[in-house]
């Protein structure tokens, strides 16, 4: 019974020891190439997962690659526009490797996949499409006609086509531009160009303000002033009423006409010698002439009886 | 590596307990007798080490984790059972299955202070900003800028279209996180875990480089679309459709990771252009001060010349479809000046019409008794008058007239204001 058992658990072990010699596993993270004495084809690439079978080491060989994205950037570069405007652009693109033994014949390890492949390639790709462009494609004051993302699509493209014909095992799967400048000189243009728009704007607004109080003062003077005009007239038509209500009783007075203007007479009068005024009278006029002596008086005799 | 090791030393013990039983003598007997407690002591150890590797399939998930299991090196299970949640799970151990864990649920905040202008430690710890003479130009390798459209302008035309750029300094902070393990498991590029390196932080900086040139390069194509207004003003848009970008192209690689947020910590003009930017700034409040005092003074116009109906009345008047009504409602409401006006004339309306009728009724209540003694009556009427006359006066003279030869004369001198009267300064010259 013991026996057994240990005879059991030593085999599970010799067992585990001999599958890793003639067996490997590829993750997910991971494509392999399977060698025979050094050489290997097409049929001996790994890109799926899994558990796989081996000759054991001299005979056959594992190569292990990350199949997973790598991001690699060319430094910051100045190059031409078709118009021949200098420009500063970085590039960067994410590549990985997506056959083994183009790879593998092509550079082996991913240093020198970067520095020997990737980085002239991308350099030429970059000037030679960016030579191919205006620089008012790249920035417009009309957006309709900036063709940025389409520049650098087809920067994507042809490098894509350039990196599958060179047969070395990469994929491109990403390409952009992270920096776009312009060289000190013109940086320089910039800013005369910048402070100069920025100081006829400042006039515009100075002048946009003025004229625009202006507009809005004189507005409103001419408001008010159509407003009183306005009241005026309603004053003048109540005015207008209130004299011909009052011509109404004018018709009473005809019972006397005389009596009516004497009094009126009176009251324009007494209206004209209002306070400040100064009177000279004779003495002849009543009832001054009191002051020169009494006048002979009868006793009234009645009227009627 | 440690069975292993354990696993040679039983291979070299087995082949020792077969002679083992040919001889037994006194020697080998207590060798016998070693062995077989060193064999009791090897199978205890054996049992320890099945239920310690049994035992090592057993893996915790954290809480802000999901987990991947990978048998053979191929991720085990269909649809949703692939991903474990956080919590306890037992897989086989190595080397048949393998755990992989990816923290989801942690957001990563990663500043991009590659379009600000360069900084010395010293300025970037102070906070000071060193002025600069308005020619140095920006050095393309060393200072940070976005290019940003020109104005639209009708005009602009041909190659004079591309030439009205401006260039601005910003600075942004993306916010991530992983959400989509398994995507992000096999296609995302994560350094080996070296020993003393804690996991997160070596997925974190591993990333950084992908998510910056993607950031950066999602800057740059957004910015040149916008003018240097639009992107100082921080508006919302800009971080808006620069997330859209760096997102789109996170999945088109089937990065598995989700932009949670893109903020513009910063934006400003080149130091160079500064003092023409403020002047401009300075103008616009300026012009904006100056419409508010129009307002004002707009609003203090009319206010006193109608009150506060005035807007709605001079509407009113020069629109057609108000009714009278509506109008009268407004003209009821006025104040100012106008009201002034109307309410004088309303006055003289009510002052015209009683004295109108106080006249005449006073005519009519006098007149049984004028027809009687017209005499007597219009005599007090008179009198009453010159009364009221004296009474108004200031001064008052009485001349005695006299008749001459050259008739009669009086000269009087009075002072025509009252108010600058000082005594009775008066002169009466009476001839005669």
């Amino acid at each position: 019974m013991k026996n057994i058992a240990i005879a059991i658990f030593v085999a599970l072990i010799i067992i585990t020891l001999g599958l890793y010699l003639i067996s490997f596993q590829v993750r997910e993270t991971e494509s392999c190439l399977v060698t025979t004495f050094g050489k290997a084809t097409v049929e001996d690439q790994i890109t799926a997962p899994g558990w796989y079978f081996k000759w054991p080491f001299p005979i056959q060989q594992v190569h292990r690659f990350d199949s997973r994205m790598r991001t690699y950037e060319v430094e910051s570069e100045e190059t031409t526009t078709a118009g021949g405007d200098p420009i500063i652009v970085s590039t960067y693109v994410v590549w990985k490797i997506n056959k083994p033994l183009e790879f593998f014949n092509a550079t082996k390890t991913v240093r020198r996949a970067q520095s020997e492949i990737l980085h002239s390639r991308i350099r030429n790709t970059q000037n030679n499409v960016i030579g191919r462009h205006y620089f008012s494609e790249f920035v417009n004051s009309d957006p309709s006609k900036i063709a940025f993302e389409s520049i650098q699509n087809e920067m994507l493209e042809t490098l894509r086509q350039d990196i599958a014909d060179a047969k070395v095992g990469i994929e491109i799967t990403a390409l952009g531009i992270k920096q776009l400048k312009v060289s000190e000189e013109v940086s320089k243009e910039v800013f005369e160009r910048m402070r100069a728009e920025r100081n006829r704007r400042a006039e515009v607004i100075t002048s946009q303000g003025k004229g625009e109080s202006i507009k809005i003062e004189t507005d409103a003077k001419s408001k008010a002033d159509e407003l009183i005009t306005a009241a005026e007239a309603r004053a003048t038509a109540i005015r207008g009423k209130g004299d011909a209500e009052a011509a109404k009783h004018y018709k009473k007075l005809e019972a006397d006409p005389e009596l009516a203007m004497l009094l009126r007479d009176l009251e324009a009068l007494i209206k004209s010698m209002g306070e400040g005024t100064t009177i000279v009278i004779p003495t002849d006029m009543r009832p001054f002439n009191l002051l020169k002596g009494l006048p002979e008086l009868k006793p009234a005799e009645p009227n009627e009886p | 590596m440690k069975e292993e090791k354990e696993d040679n030393k039983d291979l070299q013990v087995t082949p020792a307990r077969e002679p083992a039983g040919e001889e037994l003598d006194a020697a080998g007997k207590s060798l016998s007798e070693a062995l077989r407690i060193s064999f009791i002591i090897l199978k205890v150890i054996m049992i320890v080490l099945v239920i310690a590797f049994l035992a090592s399939g057993f893996k915790t998930v954290g809480s802000n984790e999901r987990a991947l299991v990978l048998r053979f090196g191929k991720i085990r299970g269909v649809g949703e059972k692939r991903i474990l949640s956080p919590g306890l799970h037992w897989i086989f151990p190595y080397p048949i299955d393998e755990i992989v864990k990816i923290p989801v649920e942690t957001q990563v905040n990663l500043p991009i202070d590659s379009f600000w202008y360069f900084q010395t430690e010293q300025e970037i710890l102070s906070g000071q900003t060193r002025p600069v003479r308005p020619d140095q130009p920006l050095r393309p390798l060393r200072d940070g800028y976005c290019i940003t459209r020109g104005e639209r302008q009708d005009q602009a035309a041909g190659d004079f279209a591309g030439s009205d750029y401006s260039i601005v300094h910003s600075k942004w902070q993306l916010t991530y996180q992983i959400d989509d393990p398994e995507e992000f498991f096999i296609n995302t590029y994560i350094e080996d875990v070296k020993p003393g390196d804690i996991y997160f932080n070596v997925i974190t900086e591993s990333v950084e480089p992908l998510l910056k040139n993607v950031f950066e390069d999602a800057v740059v194509t957004a910015l040149v679309n916008y003018t240097i207004d639009e992107a100082i003003s921080s508006q919302d848009r800009i971080p808006k459709h620069i997330k859209r970008l760096v997102q789109e192209k996170l999945d088109k690689i089937k990065s598995g990771i989700r932009v949670v947020s893109v903020q513009l910590t910063s934006s400003d003009y080149p130091r160079q252009v500064k003092d023409a930017f403020e002047a401009s700034t300075r103008a616009s409040q300026q012009r904006d001060r100056e419409i508010t005092k129009a307002r004002t003074f707009a609003a203090n116009t009319l206010n006193e010349a109608a009150g506060p109906v005035a807007e709605q009345l001079y509407l009113a008047l020069h629109d057609e479809s108000v009714s009278e009504q509506a109008k009268e409602m407004l003209w009821s409401q006025l104040a100012g000046t106008a009201r002034e006006k109307i309410a004088d004339a309303r006055t003289y309306r009510t002052e015209v019409v009683e004295r109108a009728r106080a006249n005449a009724d006073y005519l009519l209540s006098i007149l049984p008794e004028y027809k009687q003694r017209p005499e007597l009556v219009m005599q007090k009427i008179y009198l009453d008058a010159i009364e009221q006359i004296l009474d108004n006066a200031d001064e008052k003279f009485v001349v005695q007239a006299t008749e001459g030869s050259k008739g009669t004369e009086i000269r009087v001198l009075v002072n025509r204001d009252p108010k600058l009267k000082k005594k009775k300064s008066t002169e009466q010259t009476e001839e005669n």
